[in-house]
């Protein structure tokens, strides 16, 4: 029995990807591969061991903080994607409609004279963050010093620009996670069988701004002994000719699996397992039909 | 019926944890549903007894009871939520995937369905991050929820994945709650089902159901009941339930016994259970592990 109440289409205001966060206690080597992906390091942070990477409208932050919040762990040497923060129109109300939904509330760390970025408990050990300061001025404006010498917007690669992140979920927990998703943020299941990319399982959603996606998935079948736990697996990259792109990421030194069933195609593709634990999936997408732009 | 989906409740049983572990697993049980009271009052802390839990190779049926939840507002809502994550918490260090929530008893909610469903929608949503399925139970003698149906149509509103509910035979009982209540509820949204009986025919009023509850429950094949309890375990068969059955049996008598005494109680409770409800070519007996002294 559902109830029939119009739910606002996009109820956060919420506009694509903000920043992917990977917590590593290895941040030269985490570094090092963003790097050969076309990432540049921009900036860094004030007083934490913490560093922006960016290409086009892609950022990502490095956070090799040794200081657990409570209750996540430290981070460790195998990197893992800590946090996905997320572009609303007002982080404030965000949070708390989230935790008036029944989110957990997370900590931050922000000391004196920065910003306190709200966030709330995602899968595992991940965080949400809510960011509503990217147009006129950035977060990164107040936490972090740029590099000098440094382009400040350094351009995508061959038109790369985020597609989407892969959550592994445990045995017949899409459902949990689809709740979580779609009351909190507004994602919504894509029809069965609509899939993008390579790797066509689990369940898609799509972010109510259209500009990204979330894949779910289970466990496969018959794999009851290994060790599957929830978490964020891997970001999914977009770009409008994936052949084009893989040549250029080859080029840099980018490996990518070149057997089935992810053999790289014009739908995708997917990178070698880098310092045991981070891939990066390439996805056939141009960021104007995600309606985004490059706008930063 | 396949005895591994029977288990115990250490309400049933006296002592400390680490005895009840020891009686039920000794018993050929292989999983337990816990009270918060086993960990927080554990006398050498709740890293221990959580320890002690996990180290006993007992499956956690599930954790209870979060109490009188749902319908406030204000600052007591809040309060409640509070309680409602530090049990959350404590579930998911046990390795349990099931929180137990009892109906409201508490004077101070409202009789708004509309609140009431928002609140288990918030608490299955604090669930998610920790696998933790939330299972509502009908308390009989809970203010404005006493009976199944009335669970089920909050469940079902509330409509999400991990929330589902928990039947018990002594409320159903105490309530006079016919069975074919059942068969509006999805048999998939059970999460599981407590049993046990008690001595007498009736309980008239919400304060008799509530002292029969905590002191005089029997195991099913010692009460009264005996034919209702086989009937509503047929039913839930019938309709497909496939999940765990717990023995929660409060009783000031078993709490004086021995633990082996009263976990033989349990098994041949299970044993009569079992004659009652065979199930597609099982044969009986299956799943309990031969107690040390029925050997």
């Amino acid at each position: 029995m559902q109830e029939h109440y119009p739910e606002p289409v996009n109820p956060l205001g919420m506009d694509g990807i903000e920043f992917i966060e990977y917590a590593t206690s290895q941040p030269q080597q985490l570094g090092a591969v963003l790097q050969t992906l076309g990432f540049a390091q921009v900036a860094r942070h004030r007083s934490r061991e913490v560093t922006l990477y960016r290409q086009g409208s892609m950022n990502v932050i490095v956070n090799a903080h040794p200081e657990a919040l409570p209750g996540m762990s430290a981070p460790a040497a195998h990197p893992a994607i800590s946090a996905i923060a997320l572009r609303v129109r007002d982080a404030e109300f965000a949070y708390r409609r989230a935790l008036e939904l029944g989110a957990w509330a997370m900590p931050t760390r922000a000391s004196v004279m920065e910003l306190n970025i709200p966030g709330i408990h995602g899968v595992g050990d991940s965080l949400v963050y809510f960011v509503d300061r990217y147009r006129e001025f950035s977060i990164y404006d107040v936490d972090f010093l740029p590099l000098p010498g440094v382009d400040p917007r350094p351009p995508a690669l061959a038109g790369m620009h985020w597609f989407g992140v892969v959550q592994s979920v445990h045995a017949e927990r899409t459902g949990d996670w689809v709740d979580f998703y779609t009351h909190l943020f507004g994602f919504a299941p894509l029809p069965g069988g609509q899939y993008f990319g390579i790797l066509p399982k689990g369940m898609l959603l799509k972010s109510p701004c259209g500009k990204f996606y979330l894949q779910l998935i289970e466990p496969p079948e018959g794999s009851e002994d290994i060790a599957w736990e929830e978490r964020l697996l891997r970001v999914g990259i977009g770009a409008p000719d994936v052949v084009a792109a893989t040549r250029a990421l080859r080029e840099r030194g980018v490996v990518f699996v070149d057997r089935e069933p992810v053999q790289t195609s014009e739908k995708g593709a997917l990178t070698q397992i880098y310092m045991g634990s981070v891939t990066f999936e390439l996805v056939r997408s141009r960021e104007e039909a995600l309606g985004g732009g490059g706008a930063r | 019926m396949n005895g591994s989906r029977f288990g115990m409740d250490t309400i049933t049983l006296a002592g400390p944890l680490e005895a009840k572990l020891r009686a039920v697993r000794a018993g050929g049980f292989s999983q337990i549903m816990l009270s918060a009271r086993d960990i927080v009052g554990h006398p050498a802390g709740e890293d221990v007894a959580i320890a002690a839990v996990r180290e006993s190779g007992l499956r956690v049926t599930g954790f209870q009871v979060l109490r009188d939840f749902e319908g406030l507002s204000g600052h007591l809502h809040d309060y409640k939520v509070d309680i409602a994550k530090a049990m959350l918490e404590m579930c998911h260090a046990l390795g349990s995937r099931v929180l137990l929530i009892c109906s409201s008893t508490s004077a101070h909610a409202e009789d708004n369905r509309d609140r009431m469903v928002a609140d288990l929608r918030k608490l299955a949503m604090l669930a998610v991050p920790f696998g933790i399925n939330v299972a509502y139970e009908a308390l009989s003698w809970g203010r404005y929820v006493n009976e199944v149906p009335q669970a089920w149509s909050l469940v079902e509103r509330a409509d999400r994945h991990n929330l589902g509910l928990a039947i018990d035979s002594y409320h159903m009982l105490a309530t006079s709650t016919p069975l074919e209540v059942l068969d509006e509820v999805d048999p998939a949204r059970i999460l599981f089902v407590q049993l046990a009986d008690f001595m007498w025919k009736r309980t008239d009023t919400p304060d008799e159901r509530r002292e029969t509850a905590r002191h005089f429950r029997v195991f099913p094949g010692e009460g009264v009941h005996s034919a209702q309890i086989a009937a509503l375990m047929q039913r839930l068969d019938d309709n497909g339930y496939a999940g765990d059955y717990s023995f929660e049996v409060f009783n000031d008598d078993y709490v004086q016994l021995p633990l082996a005494t009263v976990v033989e109680r349990a098994r041949r409770s299970v044993a009569w259970l079992q004659g009652q409800v065979p199930r597609r070519g099982i044969p009986l007996g299956s799943g309990l592990r031969p107690s040390p002294s029925a050997a």
